[in-house]
């Protein structure tokens, strides 16, 4: 696993905007990168992070199926009680997933760390299917990367492959797509999503969450007062659960993506969970609920909310016990948890963190994101990468 | 290229070229007003005028007229809509553009260029829908037909047969009216008041 710097395309502004590609400049800052790339061995690749993250998406539903089945558990994810059933049930039923990202660290030699998972709204899904993929592709064909160089990015091709699967085998033939207004990035995964979607023959309308209605007969509603039969919604489970429609989601009976019991895997409770359930596995690092502080046998810790995004509202304790906020925020509300620290591989003056996809249970895929900090927070880079 | 390749083969780059997307005024949702008829897909024509569909048809002058003004009733409520003149012909060519006012407001979408029909010699109602096609270089659907919302069919626009996908067909559940709305987003709003000092706006996925 290298650093190596590049030379960016002289005109990837101009494709960006093509493409449609409006996010590559957040707030002033460059969030797309590609004065660099990292380089992988395919063997860094297949044995590091393809293959623990199909076993560590297995554990992960290991951990739904115990939760969903416990009421004490259910309680310590913080998950509301009057959605108990619905989140059960659409575990018991199967209900479909898309997609999903974990955060792992990894220096191209010991075995990753899971950090997160990200199942339930993971985004930066176009910058990795189809943006670094062009990349690639221009950069080969111009000479300047070895024709036989690969990329660990199956994303677009398995997410057109399992849209057509929710087409013919679940009878997903119309899917509203949604995120909420005001954000560049979220509108544009969820474009990329609908792109897919078409692609498998899927009629793709989207309208924002904060425009959804509920009709007379319990249904959601779009905004020519169709029903919302099948929707893909960019916009999290403890959100929706706890707001106004909530009460209405048992009846309006719409296929989601991601499916209810996500909320149980997009919930950092998932972190202690696992490993309770699969301790000293090399991909994971010791966790435990706040409550179980005591445990925890001296070195740092991070303290994490039980929600949160963006990394906010991180601290970490020293070895001392005192803490140090790295990141404020609005969160915290239902509680924390504690996961061993293990810092980020350093690249120069650069911490990486790598997000490894999946859609389904298949491994598709790597994004790449640089920081400054030791926390990877919104204003990160992403870079390219490819295997060599 | 190995056979072991781990990204995807390839990638259908004009598929991705964002045409009228990304336009919040432009994604008109097409209202399919049919009632179920099993899973299948089911035979449609695609007609250019009244006289086209009756030529086809010359027992059924009726509804090849009702045919075709139920799509342009539909055409005038889910037509890609442009805020301007120039936009709108990127999209659709030169002089295939017209204005529209409204009460709400003025727009330019492009003409109705044909429909599509389907059992239209059946006993049960029939289903009509408005097509649009390209006479711009830069489009994708160029020469093609293409629904409301952006559904592009396979095929040179000289195709006028096709069998349509079956959500084209699938029963909808009732509703009447929508009651309310704004029911979800409210946690965004509670968030995102917090936090002016790193005065990021964010969306929320991760």
């Amino acid at each position: 696993m290298f650093r190596m710097a590049s030379q960016p395309r002289h005109n990837w502004q101009q494709l960006a905007a093509e493409y449609g590609f409006h996010f590559h400049t957040m707030y002033g800052e460059p969030y797309w990168d590609e004065s660099a790339y990292y380089q992988f061995t395919l063997q860094q690749i297949e044995q590091d992070i393809e293959d623990p993250t199909a076993e560590l998406h297995q554990m992960c539903l290991h951990v739904v199926d115990k939760v969903v089945n416990s009421e004490a558990l259910l309680t310590q994810c913080q998950i509301p009680q009057a959605h108990w059933d619905f989140i059960a049930s659409s575990w018991r039923e199967k209900q479909p997933s898309l997609y999903s990202r974990l955060d792992l660290v990894y220096n191209g030699q010991s075995p990753a760390k899971l950090l997160e998972n990200n199942a339930d709204t993971p985004t930066s899904l176009y910058e990795t299917g189809f943006w670094q993929w062009l990349w690639l592709e221009n950069l080969v064909n111009a000479g300047k990367i070895a024709r036989h160089a690969d990329q660990f990015n199956s994303l677009q091709e398995k997410l057109v492959y399992r849209f057509e699967q929710l087409r013919r085998q679940y009878n997903y033939q119309r899917i509203h797509f949604s995120c909420c207004e005001d954000s560049v990035e979220d509108r544009g995964t969820v474009q990329y999503l609908q792109d897919c979607a078409s692609a498998a023959g899927i009629d793709a309308p989207f309208l924002f969450v904060e425009e959804i209605g509920l009709s007379d007969t319990g249904y959601f509603t779009d905004l020519d007062d169709n029903a919302i039969t099948h929707c893909f919604k960019l916009y999290p489970w403890e959100f929706m659960l706890r707001e106004e429609f909530g009460d209405a989601l048992e009846a309006a009976d719409v296929g989601w993506l991601e499916p209810p019991w996500k909320s149980v895997l997009s919930n950092k409770a998932l972190l202690p969970l696992l490993w309770q359930a699969f301790p000293n596995h090399p991909n994971l690092l010791p966790a435990f609920f706040e409550q179980d502080k005591h445990r925890t046998t001296g070195g740092k810790w991070i303290k994490k909310p039980l929600f949160s995004r963006e990394g906010a509202n991180i601290s970490l304790l020293n070895d001392d016990d005192s803490p140090t906020t790295l990141s404020d925020g609005p969160y915290g509300e239902e509680g924390f948890i504690l996961q061993q620290y293990h810092p980020l591989p350093r690249y120069g003056d650069q911490y990486v963190l790598i997000g490894s996809w999946l859609v389904d249970d298949l491994p598709a895929g790597i994004s790449i994101r640089e920081d400054r900090s030791l926390i990877t927070q919104d204003l990160s880079r992403y870079l390219p990468h490819i295997i060599l | 290229m190995s056979h072991s390749q781990k990204r995807s083969k390839s990638i259908h780059l004009h598929q991705l070229r964002k045409a009228f997307a990304l336009k919040p005024l432009a994604v008109g949702v097409a209202g399919i007003m049919l009632t179920a008829c099993g899973g299948s897909r089911e035979q449609s024509n695609i007609y250019v005028s009244p006289e086209d569909c009756q030529q086809d048809n010359p027992e059924a002058t009726g509804q090849c007229l009702a045919a075709y003004e139920s799509a342009l009733e539909e055409h005038n409520r889910t037509a890609p809509k442009f805020d301007t003149q120039n936009d709108c012909e990127y999209e659709f060519g030169n002089d295939r553009c017209q204005y529209v006012q409204t009460s709400s407001g003025s727009f330019f979408m492009p003409f109705m260029a044909g429909y599509m029909v389907s059992q239209l010699l059946q006993p049960r109602p029939y289903y009509s829908q408005p097509l649009y096609t390209s006479f711009s270089p830069y489009s994708p659907f160029r020469s093609r037909w293409v629904t409301s919302n952006g559904y592009v069919f396979d095929g040179d626009i000289r195709k006028r047969s096709y069998s349509a996908p079956s959500s084209v067909f699938e029963k909808k559940p009732t509703v009447n009216r929508t009651i309310k709305r704004g029911g979800f987003g409210s946690s965004v709003r509670a968030k995102s008041s917090w936090g002016s000092s790193s005065s990021k706006s964010k969306g929320w996925g991760g």
